[in-house]
This record gives structure tokens, C-alpha cells and sequence, in this order.
């Protein structure tokens, strides 16, 4: 299967397309056949047997065996570990409810802010932005977002969102966003110099020098969704020289 | 699907499918009109697609895995809604079995399961043949699904020859109307709604044009998509 | 479904960068969005495309009687649609305040204008006149569906053409499009809604707001008018005090907008009717965008048929051939009659299956049996996919670990299967532990 897996990598597969394991005819008596293992992502699905494919998109591969479809969705659904930009929706006693986009509120105890005790609670209004992690998120239980890590720093989390802009983009962008030696970034970054803030759940702060200046760079993340990474690169040139 | 027959089983056949070619004249009738489709149209939905074939063209839309309303809630899967809104005028019973009709089939494709207590909401405007659009929407918005399903209308006219994906007016004087959702995984038929009168074989040969017209769709889903992912690739 | 919330931050930009004079798209502040006309292949279906709003609108004509204080006028109706395809916030079937808000203004604005001639609607006095209904679907909100839902609505009207209908004594015969030329309905002139927004209790001002825009303004200004610059209705809403130069400024920018709109209207339905004079096709297949990656189209295909009949032989011969069996007619008593073998009930048994095929052909026992054949396949899948699903133990269900060539190869596939599921059972509950 590994093989068959490996085969398709780079093409667009739809739900329903199947992988099946390969039964070679003679098994060896002698030589122990050593198990393969497939590690599968979002978008595959083990049935039985056989791997089913459940989202449209392409077929990605990450060494050792890690197997995942990349999709251009926009609606997001919560993982683990993942950092997100929330909108507190509501506090209700001590926590706080946070809208991220997903199927239900999220809900942000008041002391999982760095610094936070009984006594110091963390000044949050409802409509506040936060950056925040998942610590639950399954699909059958309420998701828990945090804003410390594992020792009780904030790492970047917290309340944020100063005279940005927030906007929304698909989620396969701010993946391609995130990845490590990103070429989006590295062009932006050399253009146009921002505070940018990413959530996993499509979600994009971004703060810039002026009013203009964000609103730009707001308008070309929006649109260089479906653009290569060329036609990317000539538009960024365009507007930086004033041609748009 | 290939099969293995005995000879004397194809004697049979032959004789069978001779006595047949009065019922199953006039082949040129078998095509697809042009259809087309549109992804991610709409800026607010969560999915969306628009489909278009011949003159006939669907709008759908889907929401989801979102919020669901307590008295909707149900424990082990996402709660499935379909809303058909006619051109003219306000939803009514024709719109509501035709409701249903979708809802049983995107249900069958859709791995519910996987989005517990939540609701997807699925909307179209503009009627025909809208199982594709819905099935194009569903994708769009990128919920698991088990496989895909298309729909394929089948006209039998007075002379009994089959009219795949007719018209408005060949509708009018057919003598009976199929209408089939078929899976991609296997070709199978998961809904099948008709009207009119027909023979069993009739019935048996309109599935299997079904199936082989679904072949085109379930290709051209899979262009559509290849040509939306081409950048990233 | 609830809409998404607005955070503090986009409220506090927008009115910062309202006050710099930009706008989110990078607009002016009298700038209109692009709007583009687009026509169904029958009359009287238009869609406008407001930016990225996008509303659709149907007229349809029908014989009524007329009311009893106008016997010969007819009717005019207008419905607003605001379909849940629009906004995750909009509920279906529910007379939301701002549908009914949006109703009210499009009927002042076509109605009450008496834009359109309702006596040549009048087909016999007092008995029948023409009843013409416009239906007006929103499918995309992004702000000021009012003013798309007044062009499509008028540009709709001006496309549709009503049946002809001849009156000969008593005998009212209507005529279908093939017989007589549809005749379109008379219009004096094309009312036309353009709104405006107020931020900071009216310092600021705004045409055409998107959605983002709206949320966070004061009051909001509709002046509906027609290219002689007649205002046919307004209205102020939001509870905003307006001066009276504010207003008259606003009418100002209207007249310019109301005059730029109607040319373009008047263009799309002169391209469209000279399309459709050379016969060449319209509509939406022809209104799709071609150059869009998402979009794709594909020719007339023909489907290959060779061995259909084959096949549906092959599966006929199969299948049992149907019970010959007549039930014979039993009657207990005078006026009662019954079918069947025996004398018990068998509908509750069938009922289930019943369902999905009432309208199959009731004779053909095999016909039948092929279909619960296949329903009971989806149900086998179904429950294989729930089985598989009970295994993931592991908190994200993103992760899960395939065990190939398991170890036991000469067990039955389905056996081996299962093996799998519990050895992956096993080895995510250890992954857990760790």
C-alpha cells in the first residue's frame, strides 16, 4: 500500500478513490515480513482493509510514512494542538467563550492566561481577540483553547489585536502560510514589513504602518489564494511600485 | 466489472438482446447535453458550487459542520439539512419530497459520523437536475464523504427509446422518467426516483446507461477538480 | 446558526479607516461596486452580481381576479427571499425584520412609484386580470442587498414578457409563447434604490457598504429614484438625524448613480435581446466564467451504449422471476373483501422498504428485490465505516495507524480485517498510556 500510496503523490484525488493492499502471490516461509506502517492524515480513512480517500484535494507525503490530503476547505475543524485566532463571544462565570469558527464555541478558562490567578484575573472583554491552543478537541466533547503552554507561559498567546485588521482566507492559504520557508511569507516579508498573525482557522491579523498599508496587504493575501508562486511575485512588484 | 459467461449463456443473450433492439432504437439520443460547473462561487457559504447543463443550471450552497439547534441535535452524527428553493413563489410539497429525496442520498455518501453534534446545511436554488450540484457543493466545502453521486435523468419516449438527460420539452412527451443517483465508488444506484410507466427491462437498461453516463460526470468532476488544485500542485 | 461575531478590532478599524477615507476594498467613497446583469434563458429571470452580492430575481404572470376596489388593474406582487444560501444568520421560512424591512422598501419603491402600468394588466374588467409576481432570491450577502434586489427586481420586470391573450365574447384564450409573441409589460420608468451609510453619528457617509461596513454603521439612508431624477420613495432608518444638506447631497450622488445604473441596465437588455434575436444561446451556461480555475466546462458528450442491453439482460436473467401467484379474493362478509393468502397483515413488515419506492412499478417482484439488495449493501457500509470508527481511540481522529500484511494472511478478508481493527486498537490505547 505504501507503494501505491507513494505512486499518487502530487495528484488530486477525489472521495471514494480507494487503496487496497497489494497481496503478494508466494509469502516466504522463511524471511519474516516485516509490517507496513501508513500513518494517515486528514482526508484518508482506514475501512477494513482498504483506505479511503474522504476529501477532495492532493495527495501529500511527509518522510517516513505520514500520508494527508491537502484541500482548499473553509470551514475549520478543531485539532489538537493547534493555535487558532478566537473572538470571545461571551464570558460565562470563569470562562470564557470563544467563537473560532468551528461547529461550537470554544471554552477559555480565565486562568489559562499567563500570569493569572484567582485573585488577578486577565482583563478580556467580549469582542476581544485571542491567540490561543487547543487542548481538547475531539468531536465529541466541548474543544478547550489555553493561552500558556505546558509551563505556564504565554509563548506568544494571549490577548491581542491593536488597530489590526482581521480577515479570513481559506484554510489550505494559511497552511501554505505556516509551513516552515514559507514562499508567501519570505515575499511579503520582504515587501511589505507587518505584524501578521496567523490562525489556523483561516483567520489572519495583520498590522501595518498606516491604515493603507494594512488594508493592502489585507486585499493581496485575499487574493493570491489561487495564483502561482510567479504570478504571486509579479503582483506583489506591481503594487509595491504603485503600478495598481 | 468484467465477467466471465459460459457459452451457452451467451447464446442467450444474443437471442435476448436481438429481440430487444425494437425497445432500444435510436442511440443518438444517448448523449449528455454541454454541462458545466462552477466551484466556490459564493463568498459566504461554506461550500458552494453551480451546475449547469444545457439550459438547465442549479445553485447550491452548504454550511457546516456548524452549529446546531438543541431540538436538532443529535448525539452520534451530524445532523443533515436540505433546503430546495423553487424559482417562483414558496416552497411546497413537490420541493419537500424532492428534499428528502437529496437528503437520503447525500447521507449515504457522507460520513455523518465524523461530525457529531453539529449541522450541515445544505441550499439550492433553481431546479433540475441538482443531485451534481449538491454532490460539487458538498465536495467544495470538503466534508468526508465515502464516495461521490451524481444524477442522471432517463427519458423512455412513446417508441420506447431511451433519451438520457432530456430536455424540458422531451420530458413533457416521454412516457416515463427516471431519475438515478449513482455512487462512484461502485456504480451503484442509491436513489432512484420515477414516473410513469416501464418494463422491468426497461428499467434495467436505463440503469446501466445511467451508469455509463455517470462515468463521464464522475470524470468530469475529477477535471473540475484537477483544474482547481493545478496551481498547487 | 448564528453569524459570526465582529470583534472589537474590525469595528475599531473600519471606523478609523473610514475616517482616513478608505474603504476595505480600496473603493472611494462614492464608489459603487462592479455590478454585473446577467439573464436566465427564460423572461424574466435576472441575476445582479453587487461585488460579491449576488441576488436573483423571477417575475412570473398569472390569471386572478382582481381586487374589488380596482377592477381593472392588475396586481402586482413582490416577495422577498432571504434564503439561508445567503448568510449562515438567515432563517428559512421565518419573516425576519430586516425581510420584511426589505419587502417594504422594494414595494414603495416599484408599486407605490406605479412604475409600471397596471391598467394594460386588465384582461376583462372586474373578472380577470394579470396578477405579475416578482420573487427575489439572495444568494450571497455582502452588504446593500437593497439596492441588488431593486436592480435585479426592475431589470427582471423589463425582461419579462407576459402570455398575449385574446378575448372573443365571454371566451378568454391564452396564447403559449409558440403561437403568439409574448408581449412585454409596460413600464414608465425604472426606479432605482441607492443607499448610503452614516458613521459617527452622520459625519461620515458611505455609498454602496459591504457587509462589514454595515455592521458597524450609525443609520443608513435609501433613496429610491428614476433617471429624471424623481425620488419615488425614502427612507432613513437607524435612528440617525439627518440635516437637510445632508440629504439634499445625498440626492445628489443618487441622480448620478440612479442615471449610471439605468444606462447599464439598458445595455445588458439590448446585448441580451440581440442575442436572442440571432438565436445565438443565452443565459447562464453562456454567463459563466471561463477563465476561473474553478470553472470548468465540458461539450456535448455521447454516451457509449454498447453493451447496455447486455447488461440489463444479463441482470434480468438473473434475477428470480416474479411471482405468478394471483391471491385469490376472500369476502367474510357482504361489503368487505380481502387479499392475500392469509388473513394477516403483512404492511407493517414492508413498510420501511416501502418508502423509497412507491412510485416503482408495483408489479415486478424482481425489480424490488434488486433495489433492497442494493439498500442492504449501503447498509452493510454503513456499518463497516461505524466499525471502523468504534477503534480510534486517540484523542485527534486525524491520526491512525494502518498495520499492512498482517500476520495471519490465510484467514478471510473480512477476519483479517478485523484482526487489523484490534491491533490497532491495541497500539493507540498504548500510544495513549505513553
Amino acid at each position: 500500500m505504501f507503494s501505491s500510496l507513494k505512486k499518487k503523490v502530487g495528484e488530486v484525488l477525489l472521495p471514494g478513490d480507494e487503496f487496497s493492499y497489494d497481496t503478494d502471490d508466494t509469502i516466504s516461509l522463511t524471511e519474516h515480513v516485516k509490517p507496513e506502517k501508513v500513518v494517515c492524515g486528514p482526508g484518508l480513512r482506514r475501512s477494513g482493509d482498504r483506505l479511503l480517500v474522504c476529501k477532495s484535494g492532493v495527495l501529500r507525503h511527509k518522510q517516513p510514512n505520514m500520508f494527508w490530503i491537502d484541500s482548499q476547505q473553509r470551514r475549520y475543524v478543531p485539532a489538537k494542538g493547534e493555535t487558532v485566532i478566537g473572538i470571545i463571544a461571551a464570558k460565562a462565570g470563569d470562562v470564557f467563550k470563544v467563537d473560532f469558527g468551528g461547529s461550537e464555541q470554544a471554552s477559555l478558562s480565565y486562568l489559562a492566561f499567563e500570569g493569572a490567578t484567582k485573585r488577578n484575573r486577565p482583563n478580556v472583554q467580549v469582542g476581544d481577540l485571542v491567540f490561543a491552543q487547543f487542548t481538547i478537541a475531539n468531536k465529541d466533547m466541548e474543544p478547550e483553547l489555553v493561552c500558556i503552554d505546558s509551563s505556564g507561559r504565554a509563548n506568544g498567546m494571549g490577548v491581542f489585536g491593536g488597530g489590526g485588521l482581521l480577515f479570513k482566507v481559506s484554510l489550505g492559504l494559511v497552511r501554505r502560510l505556516l509551513s516552515p520557508n514559507s514562499e508567501i511569507h519570505s515575499d511579503l516579508d520582504q515587501m511589505f514589513p507587518c505584524e501578521l498573525v496567523v490562525g489556523m482557522n483561516g483567520r489572519v491579523w495583520v498590522k501595518s504602518s498606516s491604515v493603507q498599508q494594512t488594508l493592502i496587504i489585507a486585499n493581496l493575501l485575499q487574493s493570491c489564494d489561487t495564483m502561482t508562486g510567479p504570478q504571486r511575485q509579479e503582483l506583489f512588484r506591481r503594487v509595491q511600485t504603485g503600478a495598481l | 466489472m468484467a465477467k466471465q459467461y459460459t457459452s451457452s449463456f451467451i447464446d442467450k443473450l444474443t437471442y435476448q438482446s436481438n429481440r430487444s433492439v425494437m425497445e432500444v432504437c435510436g442511440s443518438s439520443n444517448v448523449t449528455l447535453r454541454e454541462f458545466g460547473c462552477e466551484q466556490s462561487l459564493l463568498s459566504r457559504p461554506d461550500g458552494s458550487a453551480s451546475f449547469i447543463q444545457g439550459d438547465t443550471s442549479v445553485l447550491a450552497a452548504v454550511y457546516g459542520p456548524a452549529e446546531v439547534k438543541v431540538s436538532k441535535e443529535i448525539y452520534d452524527r451530524a445532523t443533515l439539512e436540505v433546503l430546495i428553493q423553487p424559482k417562483v413563489g414558496l416552497p411546497s410539497v413537490r420541493e419537500r419530497s424532492q428534499e428528502q429525496c437529496l437528503r437520503e442520498s447525500c447521507e449515504a455518501s457522507l460520513l455523518l459520523s465524523l461530525h457529531p453534534r453539529s449541522s450541515l446545511t445544505l441550499i439550492l436554488q433553481l431546479l433540475s437536475s441538482f443531485l451534481n450540484a449538491a454532490c460539487m457543493a458538498l465536495m467544495d466545502a470538503g466534508l468526508p464523504m465515502s464516495c461521490l453521486f451524481c444524477g442522471v435523468t432517463c427519458a423512455i419516449d412513446a417508441d420506447g427509446c431511451i433519451i438520457t438527460d432530456p430536455t424540458a420539452a422531451q420530458e413533457k412527451k416521454s412516457r416515463a422518467l427516471m431519475t438515478f443517483a449513482i455512487d462512484s465508488a461502485e456504480h451503484r444506484v442509491m436513489t432512484s426516483s420515477t414516473k410513469g410507466s416501464f418494463s422491468v427491462h426497461e428499467l434495467q437498461q436505463c440503469i446501466a446507461v445511467s451508469q455509463k453516463a455517470s462515468e463521464k460526470i464522475f470524470q468530469f468532476y475529477r477535471d473540475s477538480v484537477r483544474r482547481r488544485y493545478s496551481k498547487t500542485l | 446558526m448564528k453569524d459570526t461575531p465582529l470583534s472589537n478590532c474590525e469595528r475599531d478599524f473600519l471606523l478609523k479607516a473610514i475616517e482616513d477615507k478608505k474603504r476595505l476594498d480600496g473603493r472611494q467613497t462614492y464608489d459603487y461596486r462592479r455590478i454585473k446583469i446577467t439573464f436566465g434563458t427564460d423572461y424574466g429571470c435576472c441575476f445582479v452580481d453587487l461585488g460579491k452580492t449576488r441576488v436573483m430575481a423571477q417575475v412570473s404572470c398569472e390569471l386572478v381576479a382582481p381586487k374589488e376596489n380596482r377592477p381593472n388593474e392588475g396586481i402586482m406582487f413582490f416577495n422577498i427571499e432571504l434564503s439561508p444560501m445567503a448568510s449562515p444568520g438567515f432563517e428559512q421560512g421565518r419573516q425576519s425584520e430586516l425581510s420584511v424591512k426589505l419587502n417594504r422598501q422594494l414595494e414603495r419603491c416599484l408599486r407605490n412609484s406605479k412604475c409600471i402600468d397596471t391598467e394594460s394588466l386588465c384582461v376583462v374588467s372586474g373578472e380577470k386580470v394579470w396578477q405579475i409576481r416578482v420573487d427575489v432570491h439572495m444568494l450571497n450577502h455582502d452588504g446593500n442587498l437593497m439596492d441588488a434586489a431593486s436592480i435585479a427586481a426592475i431589470t427582471a420586470l423589463c425582461h419579462f414578457r407576459r402570455p398575449d391573450v385574446s378575448i372573443n365574447g365571454d371566451e378568454v384564450t391564452v396564447y403559449s409563447p409558440e403561437e403568439r409573441d409574448p408581449i412585454p409589460l409596460s413600464i414608465y420608468h425604472m426606479p432605482i434604490s441607492v443607499s448610503f451609510s452614516f458613521f459617527q453619528q452622520g459625519t461620515y457617509l458611505l455609498v454602496d457598504p459591504c457587509e462589514r461596513e454595515e455592521r458597524v454603521m450609525d443609520g443608513l439612508l435609501m433613496i429610491a429614484m428614476n433617471k429624471h431624477r424623481e425620488i419615488c420613495s425614502i427612507q432613513s432608518s437607524g435612528g440617525i438625524m439627518l440635516l437637510k444638506e445632508q440629504v439634499m447631497r445625498c440626492s445628489k450622488i443618487a441622480s448620478v448613480k440612479v442615471s449610471e445604473i439605468t444606462e447599464l441596465i439598458s445595455k445588458a437588455l439590448e446585448n441580451d435581446r440581440k442575442a436572442r434575436k440571432a438565436g445565438e444561446k443565452c443565459g447562464f451556461a453562456e454567463s459563466m466564467p471561463q477563465e476561473r480555475i474553478t470553472a470548468l466546462k465540458t461539450d456535448e458528450t455521447p454516451v457509449e451504449m454498447t453493451d447496455v442491453t447486455e447488461r440489463a439482460n444479463e441482470i434480468i436473467q438473473k434475477a428470480e422471476p416474479p411471482l405468478q401467484t394471483i391471491p385469490s379474493l376472500l369476502v367474510p362478509a357482504p361489503g368487505v373483501g380481502q387479499v392475500g393468502q392469509g388473513l394477516q397483515n403483512t404492511w407493517g413488515l414492508e413498510e420501511e422498504e416501502e418508502e423509497e419506492e412507491d412510485d416503482e412499478d408495483e408489479n415486478s417482484g424482481e425489480e424490488q428485490k434488486e433495489q433492497t439488495k442494493m439498500m442492504e449493501e449501503e447498509h452493510d457500509e454503513k456499518e463497516e465505516s461505524r466499525e471502523g470508527h468504534v477503534v480510534q481511540l486517540s484523542d485527534s481522529e486525524e491520526e491512525e495507524v494502518v498495520i499492512l500484511h498482517p500476520e495471519t494472511p490465510n484467514k478471510t478478508p473480512k477476519n483479517a480485517g478485523s484482526a487489523t481493527h484490534q491491533k490497532g486498537a491495541t497500539k493507540s490505547k498504548r500510544r495513549q498510556k505513553k
